[in-house]
């Protein structure tokens, strides 16, 4: 038998709407290379041709395969917003936690720092910093996208701590003697599981727009694909003002599909966990 | 103290303290970053030598003044900072030898043209939907215009951008395909000019508009939900208020912490605008930087960098001062955190 909680989530509507949708653009992602065996990056056919039986998106200017190349590029976008999510994820919960934990001084400087890195538009950041690099291989990209992205994580997690280590378990545990660290991961860290799930399904969804902006400025990875870089050549390439919509409108509208079922997932655990949301 | 005196002194300290944060940054990442991101474009200046040994000498020996290579640390950054105080970004290496500020002075107006109204169209009309979406919750109007605005604050707005370049100017050509006006009609304050910029002005701005809308009806429709089930609701209708009244109660409070999340978005909307201005070929400040990153010209994306985030400074300044106005807690007794 299913478990209560698995029961009541699949009753939220948009819960199974933006599983389906994500999971979906995901496993056509992950999957979609050995079920279509088409080298993304070769030149396989003549350039520029509409969809056909043949290449079902078309062939972009250098007669790769448009379908390929967006089953690769939803893969990648994937794994660059995954590690991103991860590492933004990780310094911000590392800082929110240490900030409202300890407060006095330390809370200051780390507020100060994520106010700073916050007012700092991350994409203006990342742009800066990548103009500077001439290798730019997924793992860069996202970790240039993870640590300028993670302040707000910061800011709420802090919050989260400050109304947590007021309860009383945590006055128990105390008395009880625990260090703080133990107080730190077996009170307040489960306490706030549910919301840092929230906050990563965010952060992925921010990260895989992030990696297209970035590439669209032409500062995405410099080798292999990407959903922002096939958007990237379509921009270079003038795909719109030559008509050739086959080669600028898959790749966003899986990009879109996929942070917009994300938000829609965080959107519906917030009402969940916290239904005044609802509205009843 | 006046409370609202040491508000505004808080806020200018944060954000002086933020530029500088900025400028260490700018500073030190041509330096930290392994491989020395200036020997490459010095080498690939060496490269292009033949055309004109001359020219690439004089690049060559600004380049060396103006990043002080070769001198110690401390006294590049004096350098650096002293020569921004007296207005000098530096010698751009693409278009030498104009300097970096005259040539950002062009291309920022546009940016700015196009990003403020956008931004403040967006943020009204963003803010009104989702209080309608909101009011009108669980009915048609809530399930159709939710999903709308969560897809539209998902949605780039150089993508939007690029849809609507390629359906309303390229398939049905009602719009120009691109650039600020009419290469052919002169730069003038005069009837003609003005249309034609106008006229050119409409899909990037709608694009911006539309794309940051969803973002601010989502915001606005949770706030307004979660004002909805607060006490002092229940209490004033309790008593009898009408529904108009409470409705402006409550549109009120929701309202404070949409203007902090101008600010706080100000940064994000204007790298979407910097890469829309591309889709458009406006000639704008994202534009400028594109062509910079294509030639290597350091000095002028650093220049550019310094003027965009020294005008967002500026601007999340001004969106202090309307808070601190409209916030009571601000404007009468301000106490704290």
């Amino acid at each position: 038998m299913m478990p209560p909680i698995v029961k009541d989530l699949l009753k939220i509507k948009k819960l199974d709407v933006s599983v389906v949708i994500f999971s979906g653009i995901m496993l056509t992602g992950v999957f979609g290379s050995t079920v279509y065996p088409v080298d993304p990056v070769a030149m396989v056919g003549p350039p520029e041709q509409p969809p056909s039986n043949l290449f079902p998106l078309g062939t972009d200017s250098w007669g790769r395969d448009l379908l390929a190349l967006l089953l690769s590029g939803i893969k990648s976008s994937l794994y660059i917003g995954l590690t991103a999510a991860l590492i933004a994820a990780a310094i911000g919960i590392v800082i929110g936690v240490i900030s409202g934990f300890k407060g006095g001084l330390t809370d200051s400087s780390l507020m100060l720092l994520t106010d700073i890195v916050l007012v700092l538009p991350s994409i203006l950041l990342m742009i800066l910093i990548a103009a500077y690099l001439r290798e730019r291989n997924p793992l860069l990209v996202a970790l240039m996208i993870g640590v300028t992205s993670w302040p707000w994580v910061a800011r709420a997690v802090r919050s989260q701590m400050l109304s947590l280590r007021t309860r009383e378990f945590v006055y128990m545990s105390r008395m009880a003697g625990l260090s703080d660290t133990r107080i730190i991961f077996l009170d307040l860290v489960p306490n706030m599981a549910s919301y840092t799930f929230m906050a990563f399904v965010l952060l992925m969804s921010g990260a895989m727009i992030a990696e297209a902006g970035l590439s669209m400025i032409g500062l995405g990875v410099t080798r292999g694909t990407s959903l922002g870089m096939i958007l990237y050549w379509a921009q270079l390439l003038e795909s719109v003002r030559r008509g050739l919509w086959w080669w600028f409108i898959p790749p966003g509208v899986c990009l879109v599909a996929l942070a917009a079922s994300l938000l829609l997932l965080s959107t519906a655990l917030d009402e969940y966990f916290s239904p005044r949301l609802k509205g009843g | 103290m006046n409370p609202l005196v040491r508000f505004l002194a808080r806020r200018i300290g944060f954000l002086a303290i933020t530029f500088i944060v900025f400028l260490i940054i700018i500073f030190a990442l041509p330096r930290a970053i392994p491989g020395n991101p200036l020997a490459t474009i010095l080498a690939r200046i060496f490269q292009q030598s033949q055309s004109s040994p001359e020219l690439v000498k004089a690049v060559e020996k600004k380049l060396m003044e103006e990043f002080g290579l070769g001198k110690p640390l401390h006294v590049q950054f004096l350098e650096f900072v002293s020569r921004l105080v007296v207005g000098d970004l530096g010698t751009s290496i693409a278009f030498y030898p104009r300097k970096v500020a005259e040539i950002v002075f062009v291309y920022l107006p546009w940016s700015l043209g196009l990003l403020i109204p956008a931004t403040l169209v967006s943020w009204v009309v963003g803010n009104l939907l989702g209080a309608l979406a909101a009011y009108r919750r669980k009915t048609a109007a809530d399930n159709v215009l939710l999903p709308v605005f969560l897809t539209l604050s998902q949605t780039p707005y150089y993508w939007l951008a690029m849809l609507l370049l390629y359906g309303l100017a390229v398939t049905l050509r009602i719009f120009p395909i691109g650039g600020a006006y009419t290469p052919a009609i002169a730069p003038a304050l005069t009837m003609h000019f003005i249309i034609d910029v106008l006229y050119h002005y409409i899909l990037p701005f709608l694009s911006i508009v539309l794309g940051a809308m969803g973002n601010w009806a989502i915001g606005m429709r949770a706030m307004v939900i979660y004002e909805l089930g607060a006490d002092y609701v229940s209490y004033s209708d309790s008593l009898g208020l009408p529904d108009s009244k409470i409705l402006r109660y409550v549109f009120r409070n929701s309202m404070l912490p949409q203007i902090t999340g101008l600010a706080i978005n100000l940064g994000t909307m204007l790298g979407g605008s910097l890469i829309t201005e591309l889709v458009f070929s406006y000639p704008g400040t994202g534009y400028l930087i594109f062509r910079a990153l294509t030639t290597l010209d350091y000095p002028l994306i650093q220049g550019a960098f310094i003027l965009l985030i020294s005008t967002l400074l500026v601007a999340n300044f001004i969106v202090d001062l309307v808070y601190a106005y409209l916030d009571p807690r601000i404007r009468t007794s301000y106490v704290g955190e």
